[in-house]
């Protein structure tokens, strides 16, 4: 019992905290798209993206500008915003391939995340001469308030604003009805297109600063494939929480958790931490399963009258 | 449009995705301040080349020996209109169950190595089998369920490696050579292309007569195509996709194995590297014929080769460069909604002229 308490430490609850983060803001981009009614897989990309751009611009603001020069917060936070913007011009990009010329958006996510992947790596060799991993030692991460970064406090509103914006607003009604029955939204006069439009590049938003986090947020570095996975798992954590940011909250919350406990536990003991690393897929799987067979139990049933 | 012209389309589409995507690449490697030209030609004769002791022409055959049979299996998915990408968990299931069986049972080697082919076979069908089932019992969506499968196959790889299999405990975690009885042998030494090679042009040519000359085939293409229509016509359209679904992780299974027996002898984390990605997009631009796969795996496996043999090597350019080319073109092929009025009004003026 000793050895159990001593096992869950306050690190390891700070760690998964920590951990949620990314894996949260990429959740709730997959949610929002979900909602909507786009599969938004292109999430593991942008998050990768993200993260490049602010790490390169709050270099590039330190290095050759007055202000960066002067005070090293300033240029992460120019990184940062340059960071947001990029994602922005992402989900417009997504948005209106998707909208106005109806591409596959999943063909289109699969080369785009294996064209991050990949593209990070080139610029980084080519330009910095840096095989795997990029840092530079003048930059400075986001100031933290307390023990956690500015970004993780942004996380929280971040969910909150959603759920207000999902159950109080006019906007979470339509967003609602257009992910459900697109043409009988389309038929009371919403605009099918606009919410498209405002999922996809709010998502972009969330998945690159999910992104920055991980490059100038906790850490100050970019490593090849940095987002591994984490824009997956907010894939599935949207899913298990049922697209709701509350559900979708809880999801990450113990995603991150398991992966802190994972952490842990290679650390600590000699117990493989595969089998709990394992846990958010099976479960997705499973929770995916009973929610989709409920659905089509539902659509059989409606068809009888 | 008549029906030369549709065909003709079909041809430039993928033609003007990968002009699309060199002239992007070109910009790429210009901004290492070297000439394009060069470059791709450095990357041709690394990935095409017939020179030197080993000829980049057959490693890059031999490169592309599990491209052809990932490429396959994702093809017949698609044919069974199931947009399946869990092609790379059946491609670690097939190579763990050969590197696990391979060093555990000790029988002749005309015997264990068709055995090997046998459960890697099956276990990669098994693996393909449950997005399948998922997909075609529950509704689940074959993409989201894909890419949990993929995850978990990478986590029991590195788990598996990590410790029951693990050969020594030294830095790397990787499994024990295989007896050398069971390599499959290879045609030039240090080449990786051999046996595996022909055994995937076999496939090649079963999945083209399968596909176009045979009831099976037909019933596949019909249910894919237009499912109501073959439900009509009397075909269990479920029964179908389950039927082919088990046939892509037989497929993708069979790749794994060649590649532990013919390649690398043993299996450690990283072993399959994305080569399941790779499959699909050589399914997508191969039009999801067999012969389509064959050309297109050959070609983005020489890519690869090119990049990291000639561009690398010789010019300094990073090898990802090759990766940003395959990316780039299938891209464009997604993209492919806002070029083609151009391209359609370009082949019907052409047309008009003759």
């Amino acid at each position: 019992m000793g050895a159990f308490l001593s096992f869950f430490t306050w690190n390891l609850l700070s760690s998964s905290i920590r951990l949620t983060t990314p894996i949260l803001l990429a959740a709730l981009a997959a949610a929002l798209c979900n909602k909507a009614g786009v599969l938004n897989l292109a999430i593991e990309g942008e998050m990768l993206l993200g993260a490049f751009v602010a790490i390169v611009v709050s270099y590039l603001v330190r290095k050759y500008t007055g202000m960066g020069r002067a005070h090293a917060v300033f240029a992460t936070s120019v990184g940062v915003a340059a960071s947001l913007g990029f994602g922005m011009l992402l989900g417009w990009f997504m948005a209106s391939i998707h909208s106005r010329y109806h591409s596959d958006l999943v063909i289109f996510s699969i080369a785009f995340n294996m064209l991050s992947s990949e593209i990070t790596v080139y610029i980084m060799r080519s330009v910095f001469h840096q095989n795997g991993t990029w840092t530079d030692p003048s930059l400075v991460q986001l100031p933290a308030i307390g023990e956690y970064n500015i970004i993780v406090y942004l996380s929280w509103i971040l969910t909150v604003v959603l759920i207000i914006v999902f159950h109080k607003t006019v906007f979470g009604r339509h967003l609602k009805a257009v992910g459900e029955a697109p043409e009988a939204a389309a038929s009371v006069g919403i605009s099918v297109k606009r919410v498209h439009y405002v999922a996809l590049i709010a998502g972009g938003m969330l998945a690159c600063l999910g992104g920055a986090f991980l490059s100038v947020g906790h850490l100050i570095l970019f490593t090849r494939d940095m987002s591994s996975g984490r824009g997956w798992l907010g894939n599935a954590a949207a899913l298990f929480g049922f697209n709701n940011p509350g559900g979708t909250f809880l999801a990450s919350l113990f995603f991150g958790f398991a992966d802190a406990v994972a952490l842990r536990l290679q650390n600590v003991t000699k117990i493989p931490p595969y089998i709990i690393q394992l846990m958010p897929y099976v479960l997705t799987l499973v929770i995916l399963s009973v929610v989709s067979f409920r659905a089509k139990k539902k659509r059989s049933k409606n068809a009888l009258y | 449009m008549n029906k030369q012209q549709n065909r003709l389309m079909n041809v430039l589409v993928p033609v003007t995705a990968l002009v699309l995507g060199v002239f992007v690449a070109s910009l790429l490697i210009a901004m290492t301040e070297v000439s394009p030209f060069k470059a791709f030609g450095v990357l041709v004769s690394g990935a095409f080349g017939c020179s030197g002791k080993v000829w980049p022409l057959c490693i890059t055959l031999g490169q592309s020996t599990p491209l052809i049979m990932t490429g396959l299996a994702a093809m017949f998915a698609f044919r069974a209109g199931i947009f399946c990408i869990a092609q790379e968990s059946q491609y670690v299931f097939g190579a763990i169950v050969a590197a696990w069986l391979g060093v555990t049972l000790h029988w002749p080697s005309f015997l264990l190595v068709p055995f090997i082919m046998l459960c890697s076979m099956v276990v990669g069908a098994l693996a393909a089998e449950i997005p399948a089932v998922l997909k075609v019992k529950l509704g689940v969506n074959e993409i989201i369920s894909s890419i949990m499968i993929n995850n978990i196959a990478t986590l029991v790889l590195e788990y598996l490696v990590a410790f029951p299999l693990r050969a020594d405990s030294g830095q790397k975690a990787q499994s024990a050579v295989l007896p050398q009885s069971l390599w499959l042998p290879q045609f030039i030494k240090g080449s990786r292309w051999g046996v595996s090679f022909v055994i995937a042009l076999i496939c090649v040519v079963v999945a083209y007569i399968v596909l176009w000359k045979t009831s099976y085939g037909y019933e596949l293409r019909m249910a894919g195509q237009a499912p109501l229509f073959a439900r009509y016509g009397g075909i269990d359209a479920d029964q179908v996709v389950l039927n082919a679904m088990a046939v892509s992780g037989a497929l993708a299974g069979l790749a794994g194995c060649m590649e532990v027996l013919g390649n690398y002898h043993r299996i450690m984390t990283g072993f399959s590297s994305g080569l399941g990605f790779d499959g699909l997009s050589v399914a997508m631009l191969g039009l999801s014929s067999p012969i389509g796969v064959f050309i297109v795996a050959i070609l983005l496996a020489g890519i690869r080769q090119g990049a990291q043999l000639g561009l690398q090597i010789n010019l300094k350019i990073p090898r990802e460069l090759g990766g940003v080319l395959i990316a780039l073109i299938i891209l464009f092929i997604s993209l492919q909604n806002i070029y083609t009025p151009l391209l359609k009004k370009f082949v019907s003026t052409s047309s008009l002229k003759e």
